[in-house]
């Protein structure tokens, strides 16, 4: 590596760092929560027993899943348009993101609504709760430390996805490294160190997610360590 | 108090109950005995709407009902009269027993959750848990989660409680500690439906017993009768089998 190479990349590693931190980390967070919002409603609508919700649901999932991310960018940023529907593009990706993702996401959420077992909801029915209480107090927190290894998985995808949004003018972390590889004409060593950002980003939601698994147990806590309820 | 007339239910072509006739006094213990299949399960969850019927009368609370015709409104209502505890215990898995006991009173019937709090303490020391209170069913034995559960079933005094197999998912020594609390509850007057394959409870604790097969009532009187002096033949083959020689 060349002095000059060693220079660009020691002087690029913050300009492209902090596009990430303001645009790459928002635009994941901003999208998937809106992924898991639509996600949630979607896989509650396959588990209700209502036809027309479930067909809507269904439908969604086969459009959203079928069609590739960066044409569903595109029909939003550059499509919408001439619609009438204008949207800058930030708020663009975010949508388009977050409606893709959600795809996934339900799939995820409804699998582990069905892994809760069916007894405790004829239990809670019997106990006098309704449906949506049923869900909200007994399925729902039950399913989410099932669906949370997962849905993490797909948030991790989703950093990474986000450097698309670079194709339709959103200046994040991938579109600067660009830039800054057009201006230097050092495109390997500008895009080798993109790849070292997402890197990070994603080892750290790595750690992330593992200390929070480990606290997704139900049980009593100063019990926990010796098991002896089981024996006792 | 609880009487059910004439109810058929079949799953696709497998006929399973066959117009069954069954009731339950105030204050009464019945057993519900039978081989497997004879529908004694069935006959209970069509009692708790948990399987619509496909035909039937039920009596409940003095008010009468078409099994088929009945809405979620009337079902909710029947079962906040109703406690039932399964062969699977099925308790709450993120929450601890104490709040197992509690959720039906706070969600369902909007009582105060310390009032809730002091029922749920009062019935788990009724089935001898009050000292696991804080613990997730994960961390509990089969036995003792069928206490906790049983708790649940009792605590906002339900006009009946139905037991659906309670011991079978337990080994001989835990199936012991929950047959305690159930005839602890069956001398303090506790009308139940209980079914069951634990012929020593019935005969203790049962005031009457319902033998069932093919998906009809086949025989049916007081306890110290059934056993001692059955009347069908089909009954004295099933009691042979299963308590051996001597009976």
């Amino acid at each position: 590596m060349t002095e000059r190479v060693a220079q660009i990349l020691i002087s690029s590693f913050t300009k492209i760092l902090i596009p990430g931190i303001k645009v790459t980390i928002p635009l994941t967070i901003l999208s998937f929560a809106l992924s898991l919002v639509l996600a949630l409603f979607l896989a509650l609508f396959q588990t209700a027993n209502v036809p027309v919700l479930k067909q809507i649901s269904q439908i969604y999932v086969w459009i959203f899943r079928g069609t590739p991310l960066l044409v569903q960018l595109f029909i939003i940023f550059f499509g919408l348009p001439s619609l009438g529907i204008m949207l800058d593009a930030f708020p663009s990706a975010v949508i388009a993101f977050g409606m893709n993702l959600a795809a996934y996401n339900a799939e995820v959420i409804r699998a582990s609504i069905l892994a809760v077992p069916r007894g405790q909801t004829e239990a809670a029915l019997l106990i006098g709760l309704s449906y949506p209480q049923l869900m909200a107090r007994v399925v729902i927190p039950q399913a989410f430390p099932i669906a949370f290894p997962s849905l993490f998985n797909n948030l991790i995808s989703l950093v990474k996805d986000t450097s698309l949004a670079s194709s339709i003018t959103v200046v994040e972390l991938f579109t600067t490294a660009q830039q800054i590889a057009a201006r230097t004409y050092e495109p390997f060593a500008l895009y080798c160190e993109a790849a070292v950002i997402y890197l990070i980003f994603c080892t750290a939601l790595t750690w992330i997610q593992g200390a929070v698994e480990k606290r997704l147990v139900f049980e009593h806590k100063e019990t926990s360590g010796s098991r002896r309820a089981i024996v006792g | 108090m609880l009487q059910v007339k004439n109810l058929y239910k079949s799953f696709d072509d497998l006929r399973v109950l066959n117009g069954v006739e069954f009731k339950v006094e105030k204050g009464e213990v019945v057993a519900v005995l039978g081989p497997s299949g004879s529908g004694k399960t069935t006959l209970l969850r069509c009692i708790s709407f948990l399987e619509k019927a496909d035909r039937g009368d039920m009596i409940f609370d003095e008010f009468s009902y078409d099994m088929t015709k009945v809405t979620s409104r009337q079902i909710r209502d029947m079962r906040l009269q109703m406690g039932f505890v399964f062969q699977s215990f099925n308790l709450f898995r993120n929450m601890p027993a104490w709040k197992n006991v509690t959720e039906g009173l706070v969600t369902a019937r909007h009582m105060p959750k310390d009032e809730a709090r002091d029922i749920a303490m009062e019935m788990l020391r009724k089935v001898g848990m009050e000292d696991r209170a804080e613990y997730f069913p994960d961390q509990l034995s089969g036995g003792q989660q069928q206490r906790v559960a049983i708790a649940r079933a009792i605590a906002a005094n339900p006009r009946v409680i139905m037991f659906d197999e309670p011991t079978s998912a337990l080994d001989p020594e835990l199936t012991g500690e929950v047959l305690d609390v159930m005839k602890k509850l069956a001398d303090e007057g506790t009308t139940m439906v209980v079914v069951t394959h634990e012929m020593g409870f019935a005969r203790e604790a049962a005031n009457r017993i319902v033998f069932m097969e093919g998906g009809v009532v086949v025989e049916e009187g007081k306890a110290s009768e059934f056993f001692n002096n059955p009347k069908e033949e089909r009954t004295r083959q099933f009691l042979r089998r299963i308590l051996g020689g001597g009976a």
